[in-house]
């Protein structure tokens, strides 16, 4: 998030192409290896279900390549407040609302760390605040300057 | 001509800090107690461990009561409740809860009685599985119980 800053237009492909590549394996590639280890074993995460993973991960590229390719607009925003609840909401989903089970060798184990998980959730519902507040204050500021001098006239 | 941050700007940053601070020091803390925990329980509640006091005495004329005492400790940051609890005694087996909440830095002892009525039929079965609970929590953000089998702690000779 870096409102005020240009960029041209191949510099956004760039980026929203590394976007959509970091995503891709952070959010659909590392989530499926990981609950194909989980099946089986811990009971509640969704994770282990393999559309879950495949719908969650294509609406996280899609918002987060758009805030990439957007970075620096107005538009932006609602991309990254997007992204930013999304992730609070995956996480919820993945931890079952921070109520797992586990069971291995005939020995079940229950997790329970709902207030764990709310700690956890604060950064993001803060992330989902904090770009659109960012964007007002940044506008603000811009409103606030004095006008640009015009340039001085050329030597004579 | 570079234009300066706003300081509404600095002041998000400011809070994204601190939020990650507090985040940091949660987790920090948390899993620093749940291993001294582990660590300081766990050789506690270990088979031959000596801390695990487990006395059986004749109840009636063909039973028997095991009492289990377990000094508890708690070496963490936050307060430490250890329950010890049956699921679904049968009717020739009973048993009392053992509760006990620690307060960081100090140990208290757990006590649990198990009684088997019928001492000889229950040895000879084929089925000894007495299931139980132990739950363990770190007030307020953490809790754990596992299911295990308590048939261990009747003593397979009886009193």
């Amino acid at each position: 998030m870096s409102f005020g800053k240009t960029f041209s237009n191949r510099q956004r492909i760039v980026k929203a192409l590394w976007a959509l590549v970091l995503n891709v394996i952070l959010w659909i590639v590392i989530p499926y290896y990981i609950g194909t280890l989980l099946a089986g074993r811990v009971g509640g995460t969704p994770l282990t279900i393999p559309t879950f993973v495949y719908e969650f991960g294509i609406v996280f590229t899609a918002l987060d390549v758009g805030a990439a390719y957007f970075d620096g607009l107005v538009w932006c925003v609602p991309f990254l407040s997007g992204v930013a609840i999304l992730s609070a909401v995956y996480l919820w989903l993945v931890t079952n609302g921070g109520d797992l089970s586990i069971t291995e060798m005939n020995i079940s184990i229950a997790l329970e760390f709902r207030l764990l998980l709310y700690v956890f959730i604060v950064p993001s519902i803060w992330a989902a605040v904090r770009a659109p507040l960012s964007y007002l204050v940044w506008r603000r500021a811009l409103s606030s300057q004095p006008a640009v001098p015009p340039p001085p006239p050329p030597a004579p | 001509m570079k234009r300066q941050t706003p300081r509404g700007i600095w002041a998000l940053r400011g809070v994204t800090i601190a939020i990650a601070i507090m985040v940091l020091l949660v987790v920090g803390t948390v899993v620093y107690s749940a291993y001294e925990d582990y660590s300081a329980v766990r050789p506690e509640f270990s088979p031959g461990s000596s801390q695990v006091q487990a006395t059986a005495t004749p109840y009636g004329s063909a039973g028997e009561t095991v009492s289990v005492t377990v000094t508890v400790p708690n070496g963490g940051l936050y307060t430490l409740d250890v329950t010890l609890t049956c699921d679904n005694p049968s009717p020739n087996i009973s048993c009392t809860e053992g509760h006990v909440s620690v307060p960081p830095g100090q140990q208290q002892v757990l006590r649990f009685t198990l009684t088997v009525l019928n001492l000889q039929q229950y040895l000879s079965s084929s089925d000894r599985r007495i299931n139980g609970t132990v739950a363990m929590a770190l007030e307020p953000f953490v809790s754990l119980s596992i299911a295990t089998d308590l048939s261990g702690l009747v003593p397979a000779g009886g009193a």
